[in-house]
């Protein structure tokens, strides 16, 4: 690791430019195909690994944020959007092009280790076949699946329907290994701590967990296809509201907002920013409150008075939210280029509800730590389980709560400026001890921080001139972006890095559509944090995650 | 159970000066078979049932305001909730719905139950704890009976239920099943020694297993504070013991922070994770019953039993298990579950040690007194 620890000083002073990039990786690089946010570069199918080992031991290049598959006429397509988790906005994209008749590539997984999943997934839905990737098998769509649904041969019109015994049988008759002495339990898909249809396939020695693989896509809606199949301009908004449908609307909308309105080079006014910034903090409130009563109701088992204090405190945000979208959780309230309606009128009204809310939250708060983190039996069963070190975290693309428990100092609203974050004075949530604990605590305090933020909004928004309330700026009602152009946004959502990755072709409508879910690359460290565990600390550490399978399975 | 054994020998002497001293214990069947005229073997026949009959309906009905309805009522009230009340006054009539909705549901029999096992389970756990009510105090005149080693019947009686639970985690043919009993056993197994030999040191002061005389050893009065009379329960002559019985308890009933045999959240729903309909029901019915028998052994051993100052002395008996099923409530809504490693290590390297401490000592100071 002292490679790391050494890069970051060049690193940080001065971002890598695209020229160093190319005289590090020069001898690999067949061709430049940069996109909007990177430079990137064409390798050759049979030298990942190099460029790759090369880009993250030399460079820094540190953090695999998301792998994109896609299939051309002629050819197809592995994106690897490469970033630096010391400074987000150095990024490089590693392009892979592979011929039709022999889609076969390099796999990343001996770099990255959250390449494992995101190459499965490009193998499952494109159909690109990786070397040396250790169990490429599809990770969304049944074993028995026919085709590659993103394909480009692929008929979208045949239905399939796979019938339960010609599925692996989950309720198999003997699940005994060879060893004898390890039991296979399958948690999930339907168990009351998978927070949704996950399925654990697990092997168990007496009471401690040997292994554990999770099994995801019972929720898969081709959320990446019904996008490709909206117009930029208003029928693609309503969606990102339901992958993390646990009232992280805005804050996924933005994820989209960010992306085409850089695509379409959109300028946002600078009043309807603030109101994002408002709303998408309310939305993490709203999900942080779930994800801590969702641990609490983990690690005590029963619906206990935190359970209710946290959903009664999530619905304080949801009300104000309501009063300003006029809806719940399908918010559908950006729009490009800003939002879609001002502030509730009366505006005094509506800022005294925001302001209750905020003036009641510390004495909440207060509670929790009193109820949740000063529990003695809580630390106990909290401290110093689920280990996560900061180099696991890293190779696995952990981001968000997850990352900043792990003591990485990570966080987009920061590192990676957008809305109106970059004006406010608050602070990133860092907690060093990589265990259950540091999670929870981690997001006890974001929720601070976000009512700092908050309190800052609502004061602009209080003293902002009324004559300069622009909430939309000017945006033609078709959008078509320039053929050929890429673009890869992230933010910072509730679990994490929310990327989306759109390739224009000069339509109204994606030809690429991909998502980079935060909990997609989340999920994949619940192994590493519960082997040789007890199975209430694989349950502690799942819920610790907090996953929402609609936005693992998209 | 060994140190109670040792002690029998002991304990019969001192016991009987006690019961001359507080008189002989008329039991609800000589009563019954009394007021019907009838004596012999008839007349305890009779008189045993009726009163078993009688006993066991109170349990009953007790569990049915406690399982639909206070249960709800208290975790509603912890939670800041409301909880059923549409039916009936204060939602009352819920127990009702509750009752024809549950009974009426159908009853799955998973393929591969071990069937003779797994329907005696049901049926084991309920009935373990009813029958620990047949030597319990209640007051008023209400015990079934007084047999010289009442005490000991009633943990016997009430550690049955762990077969219950084994059978049933067993035959069910699941795996959260058998991890649910494997669990139970672990953490009886770890708890059943502590509280036996915490009850011990009770014995150890009373000289005697007859419940009716350890309630009547705890009616003198310790200390007169401001002209009220302190009465000598044992949980104010030895309150260490009470604290490390009622944990014991909590553990032994499978309650939290301890109720990791079922551990929602964990193993689904542990030994039960297979049954509806009835068979859920008698389960049910069963923790509930096992919540009062172990609030009922609190009374009996540390509060005195039904004593209490102008109700008789059933209300009190009946208040004094209510507050253990209230204080259960408590723990439930605040308290997070320890896990099994921690569970059974509080059990073997704490409450065991804690409580043989205490029997010794008690036994040192009982022994210098006397």
């Amino acid at each position: 690791m002292s490679l790391e620890e050494s890069q970051p000083d060049t690193v940080e002073s001065a971002q890598t430019t695209a020229e160093e990039i190319e005289s590090l990786i020069g001898e690999y690089v067949l061709d430049r195909d940069d996109h909007l946010n990177a430079p990137g570069f064409v390798v050759r199918p049979d030298e990942v690994q190099d460029v790759l080992f090369r880009l993250r031991d030399e460079a820094g290049y540190d953090h695999l944020s998301c792998v994109t598959a896609q299939e051309y006429e002629d050819r197809y397509e592995s994106i690897y959007h490469l970033k630096k988790y010391d400074d987000p906005t150095d990024e490089v994209s590693v392009v892979v092009p592979t011929p039709t008749d022999d889609p076969v590539s390099e796999s990343a997984e001996p770099v990255y280790r959250t390449a494992d999943w995101h190459e499965r997934e490009a193998y499952d839905l494109v159909g690109i076949e990786y070397d040396d990737h250790p169990d490429l098998r599809r990770i969304l769509l049944p074993e028995t699946w026919q085709g590659h649904p993103l394909g480009q041969d692929y008929d979208q019109d045949r239905p399939q329907i796979v019938p339960l015994r010609e599925h692996a049988n989950p309720l198999q008759e003997d699940h005994k290994s060879d060893a004898g002495d390890t039991m296979f339990l399958n948690i999930g898909p339907h168990h009351p701590a998978t927070h949704g249809v996950l399925h654990l396939k697990t092997v168990l020695d007496g009471e401690q967990v040997v292994d554990v693989e999770s099994d995801i896509g019972y929720l898969h809606r081709c959320e990446e296809q019904i996008c490709q199949q909206g117009t930029y301009r208003y029928q693609i908004m309503p969606y990102p509201d339901r992958w993390d449908y646990i009232s992280a609307g805005l804050l996924n909308e933005w994820a989209y907002a960010r992306v085409a309105e850089d695509l379409a080079d959109i300028e946002v006014p600078e009043y309807a920013q603030i109101i994002r910034t408002m709303g998408a903090e309310l939305c993490r409130i709203a999900a942080h409150m779930l994800a801590v009563g969702t641990f609490a109701l983990d690690v005590y088992g029963d619906f206990t008075a935190i359970f209710m204090y946290a959903v009664r405190d999530r619905e304080k945000t949801q009300n104000i939210l309501e009063e300003l979208t006029g809806q719940r959780l399908m918010f559908n309230y950006f729009r490009l280029g800003g939002v879609v309606w001002d502030l509730p009128e009366p505006r005094e009204d509506f800022f005294e509800m925001v302001r209750d809310f905020l003036d009641d939250l510390p004495e909440a708060l207060e509670e929790y730590h009193d109820l949740i983190s000063a529990n003695e039996i809580l630390q106990a069963r909290t401290v110093d389980t689920g280990v996560l070190p900061p180099e696991v975290a890293k190779s696995y693309g952990a981001t968000g709560p997850v990352a900043r428990g792990s003591g990485i100092d990570y966080d987009l609203r920061r590192d990676d400026p957008y809305g109106y974050y970059d004006e406010l004075d608050w602070d990133v949530c860092v907690e060093d001890g990589c265990d259950n604990y540091s999670r929870l605590l981690v997001r006890l305090r974001e929720v601070e921080e976000s009512a700092k933020i908050i309190e800052q909004c609502v004061d602009l928004l209080e003293d902002w001139p009324e004559d300069e309330r622009n909430i939309q700026s000017n945006v033609p009602r078709t959008i078509r972006p320039d053929d050929d152009t890429e673009v890869y946004r992230a933010v910072e959502g509730a679990k994490g890095e929310l990327g989306i990755y759109v390739r224009a072709d000069g339509t109204e409508k994606p030809a690429r559509f991909k998502i980079r879910s935060p909990c997609f690359s989340n999920l994949q460290t619940l192994p590493e944090m519960s082997n040789g565990e007890y199975i209430p600390d694989l349950v502690a550490a799942l819920g610790s995650l907090d996953i929402v399978l609609g936005e693992v399975d998209r | 159970m060994e140190p109670v054994v040792l002690q029998s020998g002991t304990a019969t002497p001192t016991g009987t000066a006690n019961a001359s001293a507080a008189g002989p214990v008329t039991t609800l069947p000589e009563t019954i078979s009394g007021a019907l005229g009838l004596s012999g073997t008839v007349g305890d026949l009779v008189g045993g049932l009726i009163g078993a009959f009688l006993i066991a309906n109170i349990m009953l009905a007790m569990t049915a305001v406690a399982g639909p309805w206070a249960k709800r009522k208290i975790t509603a009230a912890f939670t800041d909730r409301i909880a059923v009340n549409r039916i009936g006054p204060f939602g009352l009539l819920i127990i009702v719905a509750d009752a024809v909705r549950l009974l009426s549901k159908e009853l799955i029999i998973p393929d591969g139950v071990d069937r003779p096992a797994w329907d005696i389970a049901p049926i084991i756990l309920p009935f373990s704890a009813l029958l620990g009510f047949a030597v319990i105090p209640l007051g008023s005149g209400l015990q079934l009976a007084d047999p010289e080693t009442g005490i000991v019947f009633a943990f016997a009686a009430g550690s049955i239920a762990s077969l219950g639970l084994v059978m049933a985690g067993y035959a069910s043919n699941n795996k959260y099943s058998l991890l649910g009993s494997l669990r139970s056993i672990a953490q009886n197994l770890a708890y059943e020694i502590p509280l036996v030999v915490t009850a011990a040191s009770v014995i150890i002061f009373a000289g005697t297993f007859r419940t009716s005389e350890i309630v009547a050893a705890q009616t003198e009065t310790l200390v007169t504070v401001a002209g009220i009379a302190i009465p000598g329960w044992y949980a104010f002559v030895n309150p260490f013991a009470f604290v490390l019985f009622v944990i014991a308890n909590l553990a032994e009933i499978g309650r939290n922070p301890f109720d990791i045999p079922e551990a929602p959240t964990e193993i689904v729903a542990g030994y039960q994770t297979e049954y509806s309909s009835v068979y859920f029901v008698l389960f049910y019915l069963g923790e509930f019953i096992h919540i009062f028998l172990g609030g009922a052994l609190i009374a009996v051993l540390f509060l005195g039993g039904p004593a209490g100052p102008v109700l008789p002395g059933f209300v009190w008996m009946v208040i004094k298990m209510w507050a253990f099923f209230l204080f259960t409530q408590w723990a439930r809504s605040a308290v997070p579950r320890v896990r099994i490693d921690q569970l059974i290590e509080i059990g073997w390297k704490g409450m065991l040690v804690l409580s043989f401490a205490n029997l010794v000592l008690t036994a040192i100071l009982v022994g210098v007194i006397a």
